[in-house]
């Protein structure tokens, strides 16, 4: 924290964060969003929301349920914070091919932050999902609500970031427009946001089938990790390839 | 609301239901809070959100005071021996125009904020969406209010609880394959 300029507790500085007053382009650049204390907070409210997934096994009874509720809260933050791990050095390097001028702990910092408004906005989110779990027996009411709750929170998060790298762009380019002279060819950071959502997307779909279970299906035993087998994209496309066979034999 | 059981226990509906009717207001209203403090803040609101929960809180005293204004009409049908359809009816009436009178105080007082950003529409239709998904569990698991006849009065129903959205679906799917 030495290199950190503002000395607030750390609910204060995730309250800035949030408010996006630690997202400036200065700000990004000077690494107000250090990883060692937005880090903790990812874990922290990652295992919030995590223990509201968990709420369904408990409230079904099942057993081990409490220990799946220990489970859930280290394997959502760590899907999160894994699936940065594995994409990292591909986001960095596409990060500095398309000349978006950030360093590697400033990408770093970048996504880390984002990670945890992602997650905060889950948490937030959770009392809603915690009152349907006590209520509800369905497994697909309670995968579909996990769904929407945690995609608002990731279209809320992804905005946040588009945000930023505009504003990180829009100060690149009126300091190259600065030295030049006159207006310099502009750079696009779109490109490279969307291949960073596509990449994280990717990643993340499959560590979270590595993960699973998360909610606990009723009819199946809770452990910590199912065996593997498969993948995320093989799964959908069986699922999708198995509906369309059933549609063809229905006619 | 309550009032048509003709036992012994009766008047106990009036008192459960008028536990329950601010019980399930203030709940909803505590489950959505959260995310919509947070939602506003990351979309760069949070300056504007002393005005928007006064819009949020006086939508719902405008809600609360239509409906206690229109209790005694409620009253009165019940008094002139209105079936428990009829209680239905009238409750859903009524309940229809307090809705229609909070929303609009909600949108009066929301409009100012409009004109300001257009991001408060979102929030607007998050509070609306999240409140009214909420708020139909909470009175399906809250229930009854009215009361059945012949049913001995309680504050929950003697059933463990379900889902209202997956007993609906569950309705529809049922009808669909009947016909």
């Amino acid at each position: 924290m030495t290199n950190v300029p503002f000395r607030a507790g750390a609910i204060v500085a995730l309250d800035e964060l949030l408010r996006g007053k630690l997202t400036d382009a200065k700000q990004v650049r000077m690494g107000m969003t250090p990883v060692r204390l937005f880090g903790p907070w990812a874990l922290l409210l990652g295992a919030t929301y995590g223990s509201f997934i968990a709420w369904y096994a408990i409230a079904g009874g099942a057993a081990n349920a409490w220990w799946h509720l220990l489970y859930v809260m280290v394997k959502l933050p760590a899907l999160f914070l894994l699936t940065l791990f594995v994409t990292f050095p591909s986001l960095y390097v596409f990060n500095a091919l398309m000349g978006c001028g950030l360093g590697f702990r400033a990408t770093l910092r970048l996504l880390v932050a984002t990670i945890v408004v992602n997650l905060a906005l889950a948490a937030s989110l959770g009392p809603i999902l915690a009152f349907f779990t006590v209520s509800t027996s369905s497994y697909t009411f309670i995968v579909l609500l996990n769904v929407a709750l945690l995609g608002l929170a990731g279209m809320v998060s992804i905005a946040f970031l588009l945000r930023t790298l505009m504003k990180l762009q829009e100060s690149e380019q009126t300091e190259l427009d600065a030295a030049h002279g006159e207006a310099a060819s502009r750079r696009s950071v779109t490109g490279m946001f969307f291949i960073w959502i596509i990449t994280y997307a990717l990643v993340g779909s499959q560590m979270g089938w590595l993960l699973r279970p998360f909610i606990g299906h009723p009819g199946q035993e809770l452990t910590f990790l199912r065996p593997r087998s498969g993948s995320f994209v093989e799964s959908v496309w069986n699922a999708t390839a198995g509906q369309a066979k059933l549609q063809s034999v229905g006619r | 609301m309550g009032g048509l059981d003709p036992s012994a226990e009766r008047l106990l509906y009036p008192v459960y239901s008028a536990l329950k009717m601010p019980l399930m207001i203030f709940a909803t209203s505590i489950m959505c809070l959260p995310g919509y403090f947070a939602l506003s803040t990351v979309l760069g609101l949070r300056n504007d959100l002393r005005a928007a929960l006064r819009a949020i809180v006086s939508s719902q005293a405008a809600f609360a005071a239509v409906l206690a204004s229109l209790a005694p009409m409620t009253a009165f049908i019940y008094a002139n021996g209105a079936s428990h359809r009829a209680a239905l009816l009238t409750n859903g009436g009524m309940f229809c125009i307090a809705t229609l009178a909070a929303q609009s105080i909600l949108w009066r007082r929301y409009r100012p904020l409009l004109t300001r950003s257009s991001r408060h529409a979102f929030m607007l239709a998050f509070w609306l969406v999240s409140y009214v998904f909420v708020g139909i569990q909470m009175g399906w698991m809250l229930r009854p209010f009215i009361g059945t006849p012949g049913v001995a009065p309680s504050f929950f129903r003697g059933e463990p609880f379900s889902n209202a959205y997956v007993v609906v679906w569950g309705l529809v799917t049922g009808a669909l394959g009947r016909s």
